[in-house]
C-alpha cells in the first residue's frame, strides 16, 4: 500500500517530522504540578480555522470550568499558524504518567484487590456520567485513555479535540482496537452514549481478567466473541436498519459471567451484565450504574461501621 | 486528499448559504456599518494574534511556534514516546480525522503484503462471517487467547479501510462519518439545527452507501 500511495493520494500532511518522537513535559516550580503538550495540527483554508475546530475547543473549555476530578485538566490551547494551510493548536494538559492499561500491566500477580477496582470503577463512572449529562459522548473508552494518578484517581482523557486515532486513515499505520466497542456500532446500527457504557462494561471485566474479554480480529469476529458470553440476542432485539443479519451467527444462550470474570462478586457481576446488555436501550446509564448495590454495598458497611 | 476536502467544504458553505436565507443576496441588504477596510481588519487581527501568542509564550515559557523551551516557572523536558501515556502523543487533524503525528512503534509489517490480498468490503465481510476466520462459527472457548496483543494486527483491526472509492468525495464524507472521528459537538449542532446540517451531512452520507456507520443522533433512532 505504501508504494502505492503517491499516486492514489496526496500527502496530507507529515508525519514523523521533526521532533514528534518526544512529548515536552515540564514541572510547575511553583506547585510542583506536572504539565504535558499535545500538538494538534489542523489543516486550514482561506477562512482560517475549521469552525468545528474552534467549536470544539471552546466545548473543552467550557467543560473545564467544572473542574470534574475524573477529567484529566485541560490548562490552556494556544493556536499558531504554521502556514497557510496548517494551524498548530497546543493543549495544555495536566500530566499523568500512566494510564489504566499500564497500571493493570504493573499490576503484580494476584491483581487489583475488589475495593481497588470498585474505587476505580465509581470514579471512571463519576467521569463518564459528568461527560454524558453534558451531552459528550466519549466513543473511544479503553484502557489507553483512561489515566491513573499515583494516588490512584482515574482521569478520562482523549473525547473531543484530543482524540488522536482516526480508524480509517489509509497512510498511518495506526491501530484501532475492537475490543471495546459495542454491538450497535459493530453492527452499524445508529448508537448514543450508551456506547461509553459497553465499553465501561469491558473494561470493568479487564480490571478482574488483567486481559481484554473480547478480542475480536474483525467486526465480524467481535460479535461472535461477545456472543459467546452474553447469548445471541432475541430477533426482536436485533436493531432493523443494520445489513448483517442476524441468521450469520450460530444460536447461543448466555453463559454465566463468572466463567469469564472468576474473581467477581455477586453484585458486581450484576452490574457487569447490565452494562454487557445487547439492547443499548436496556443498557444501564453511568448515573444509574453508580446507583448499583454494587457501589452501595461498601456505603453500608462503613455507615454501619462508624 | 486535500483537495478534495476543500470542495467538500466549499459545498458545505454553499449549502449553508442556502439554508440560511440572511446570507442570500436580496433587495433589502443594507450596509449598516460602512465599508471595511479589509487590510486594516487584517493588520489587526494579525497584531491581535502576536498579542495572544506572546501572552501563551510568557504564561508557560515555552515557544509554541518553535517547539523550544524557554526559562521560566516551568522546568521543560522532553520525554520519549513511549514513556508516557499514549494519549499525550502529537497528532494531525485533517478535517475531522485525526492521526497520531508520531511514527508508532507498532508499524505493521504485514502492510507490504496486504495490496495482493482481494480487498474486501466490510459489508462483504459482515456478510460472510466464515471468510474472516477464527472462530466465529465454531466457537469453542473463552473468548481471549492469552498471547493475543493487538499491536500486531493492524491489517485486521484496520478493516474497512481498503475499500476502494470511485468518487473522491465519496470517500472523503466516508472518513468523516466513522464513528471515531466525528467531534463531540456535531452530536450538538445536529440536535441544535437539524435543518442546517442534513442536506449536506446526514444526506450525502447515506447515499454514499459507506459501509462505515454514519453517526444518528438518538432522535433518529429507527428502533
Amino acid at each position: 500500500m505504501a508504494h502505492t500511495a503517491g499516486i492514489q493520494y496526496e500527502p496530507v500532511a507529515e508525519i514523523g517530522g521533526g521532533a514528534y518522537g518526544t512529548v515536552y513535559k515540564a514541572r510547575d516550580t511553583e506547585s510542583g504540578k506536572f504539565v504535558a503538550l499535545k500538538s494538534v495540527r489542523v489543516q486550514t483554508d482561506q477562512n482560517g480555522l475549521p469552525v468545528s475546530t474552534v467549536r470544539e475547543v471552546a466545548l473543552l473549555r467550557r467543560l473545564e470550568q467544572f473542574d470534574h476530578p475524573n477529567v484529566v485538566r485541560l490548562m490552556d490551547v494556544c493556536a499558531t499558524q504554521r502556514s497557510g494551510q496548517e494551524t498548530k493548536v497546543t493543549l495544555v494538559f495536566e500530566h499523568v504518567d500512566q494510564d489504566l492499561k499500564t497500571y493493570l500491566e504493573r499490576t503484580p500477580s494476584p491483581g487489583l484487590s475488589l475495593e481497588r477496582i470498585k474505587d476505580l470503577m465509581r470514579q471512571l463512572l463519576c467521569g463518564l456520567a459528568f461527560l454524558h449529562s453534558n451531552r459528550v459522548m466519549h466513543r473511544d473508552l479503553k484502557p489507553e485513555n483512561i489515566l491513573v494518578t499515583s494516588q490512584g484517581q482515574v482521569k478520562l482523557a482523549d473525547f473531543g479535540l484530543a482524540r488522536i486515532y482516526s480508524c480509517h486513515m489509509a497512510l498511518t499505520p495506526v491501530v484501532v482496537t475492537l475490543w471495546y466497542r459495542p454491538p450497535e456500532v459493530l453492527l452499524q446500527s445508529s448508537y448514543a452514549s450508551p456506547v461509553d457504557i459497553w465499553s465501561t462494561g469491558c473494561i470493568f471485566a479487564e480490571m478482574f481478567r488483567r486481559k481484554p474479554l473480547f478480542c475480536g480480529e474483525s467486526e465480524v469476529d467481535q460479535l461472535g466473541k461477545i456472543f459467546e458470553v452474553i447469548g445471541l440476542p432475541p430477533e426482536e432485539e436485533w436493531p432493523t436498519d443494520v445489513t448483517l443479519s442476524r441468521k450469520n451467527f450460530p444460536l447461543r444462550t448466555p453463559r454465566p459471567i463468572a466463567d469469564f470474570v472468576p474473581e467477581i462478586n455477586e453484585p458486581g457481576a450484576q452490574l457487569l451484565l447490565k452494562m454487557l446488555t445487547f439492547d443499548p436501550l436496556k443498557r444501564i446509564s453511568a448515573l444509574n450504574a453508580l446507583e448499583h448495590s454494587y457501589f452501595r454495598d461498601e456505603e453500608t458497611l462503613t455507615q454501619t461501621k462508624t | 486528499m486535500s483537495n478534495v476536502q476543500l470542495s467538500c467544504s466549499a459545498l458545505e458553505r454553499l449549502v449553508a448559504r442556502r439554508t440560511f436565507p440572511l446570507h442570500r443576496r436580496t433587495g433589502v441588504c443594507r450596509n449598516l456599518f460602512g465599508p471595511v477596510d479589509h487590510d486594516e481588519l487584517n493588520q489587526e487581527m494579525k497584531s491581535k494574534m502576536r498579542e495572544i501568542s506572546e501572552r501563551d509564550q510568557q504564561r508557560w515559557n515555552f515557544n509554541f511556534e518553535t517547539n523550544t523551551p524557554l526559562n521560566g516557572d516551568y522546568e521543560w523536558e522532553e520525554v520519549p514516546v513511549d514513556k508516557t501515556p499514549v494519549f499525550y502523543r502529537d497528532s494531525v487533524q485533517n478535517g475531522r480525522t485525526r492521526v497520531p503525528a508520531t511514527p508508532t512503534k507498532q508499524k505493521p509489517d504485514t502492510e507490504s503484503v496486504l495490496p495482493d490480498t482481494p480487498r474486501m468490503d466490510v459489508l462483504e465481510r459482515l456478510a460472510a462471517p466464515e471468510s474472516s476466520g477464527s472462530g466465529t462459527g465454531t466457537g469453542t472457548g473463552s473468548p481471549s487467547p492469552a498471547e493475543v496483543n493487538q499491536e500486531n494486527r493492524t491489517d485486521k483491526l484496520n478493516s474497512g479501510r481498503r475499500t476502494q472509492r470511485q468518487v473522491p468525495c465519496a470517500r472523503q464524507k466516508r472518513t468523516t462519518s466513522t464513528d471515531n472521528n466525528t467531534h463531540i459537538t456535531d452530536f450538538f449542532v445536529k440536535r441544535k439545527r437539524p435543518a442546517d446540517r442534513k442536506p449536506n451531512d446526514v444526506g450525502a452520507c447515506h447515499l454514499s452507501k459507506s459501509p462505515i456507520p454514519v453517526e444518528q443522533t438518538p432522535r433518529k433512532r429507527i428502533r
